[in-house]
């Protein structure tokens, strides 16, 4: 397994770990503003662990473009990593604090930086990913 | 890979694309208030994202990746997964346009489940271990 397959992995497991800590906090009776986390557990769960575990898998699993190249080595799988959660950390500080602090300048901004993060994270993985994907047929007739 | 999962696995890569578009437009407007619009975009942004892009990649893979049956079945029939990706595209279509035309929504939904019992069919018989194969 790549490492930056290991990192996918990981990061992963920590965002399940946390988004069904946050999800059972914010059922407990006396939290207040349960439903500012709401979105807050749901994207850890969808973004943070699925699709992250499925990114990290796919880079490893789905066939390279140049057999020689090694699996170490892609700069955008690693972009994506770095992007993808930084913007969910991002996004998690700020996201839930927009009602509470709505007098702030800074935090619409940055959940506006987290946005752009995320998404040009998942830019870099499809980039990554799409010539990947292709019948084996074609595959085979690039190589030769 | 198959035709079938080649197309299942491009066609979610777009959804993807498309649900975390979406996602960054409502995220802004959460930040910055563009148009009450917006918040309508929210129904799409996550029927795209389970059903166009989650579910849709992991069948794709599985037709790829899975055991296939001995002798000369291979995958099974090919017409089947062209309908089951067909099924769970119309699906996520409907589902999308039932934003503005709430009747499709059930449509949409019975698309889906089509699709994904045809897969179900498919796939059941190749959950398999390939020491038992002799």
């Amino acid at each position: 397994m790549p490492s930056i397959t290991r990192w996918f992995i990981k990061a992963g497991m920590i965002w399940l770990v946390s988004g069904v800590m946050l999800a059972l906090v914010a059922e407990l009776p006396d939290v207040q503003g349960a439903a500012l986390l709401l979105p807050v557990y749901w994207h850890m769960i969808v973004i943070g662990w699925i699709t992250q575990v499925i990114m990290g898998v796919s880079v490893w699993m789905f066939p390279r473009k140049k057999r020689n190249r090694k699996k170490e080595h892609s700069l955008l799988a690693t972009g994506a990593f770095f992007l993808l959660n930084g913007g969910l950390i991002v996004r998690f500080l700020s996201e839930p604090f927009l009602p509470v602090f709505d007098e702030s300048t800074v935090i619409p901004f940055l959940v506006v930086f987290s946005a752009i993060l995320q998404l040009t994270a998942i830019i870099l993985f499809v980039c990554e990913i799409w010539p990947r994907v292709q019948p084996k047929r074609k595959r085979k007739r690039e190589r030769t | 890979m198959p035709g079938p999962a080649v197309w299942m696995i491009r066609l979610s890569l777009c959804y993807l694309l498309f649900a975390v578009v979406t996602g960054a437009f409502i995220l802004v407007h959460k930040a910055f208030p563009l148009h009450t619009a917006v918040w309508g975009v929210l129904p799409v942004h996550y029927e795209v994202a389970i059903w166009g892009w989650l579910v849709q990649f992991v069948m794709g893979t599985a037709y790829w990746i899975f055991p296939r049956f001995p002798g000369d079945s291979g995958r099974g029939p090919v017409w089947l997964a062209w309908g089951i990706l067909t099924g769970i595209n119309a699906g996520v279509w409907l589902l999308a346009a039932s934003v503005f035309m709430n009747d499709i929504a059930i449509a949409g939904r019975t698309s889906i489940l089509l699709s994904v019992l045809a897969f179900t069919g498919l796939m059941w018989n190749r959950v398999v271990s390939y020491r038992n194969r002799t």
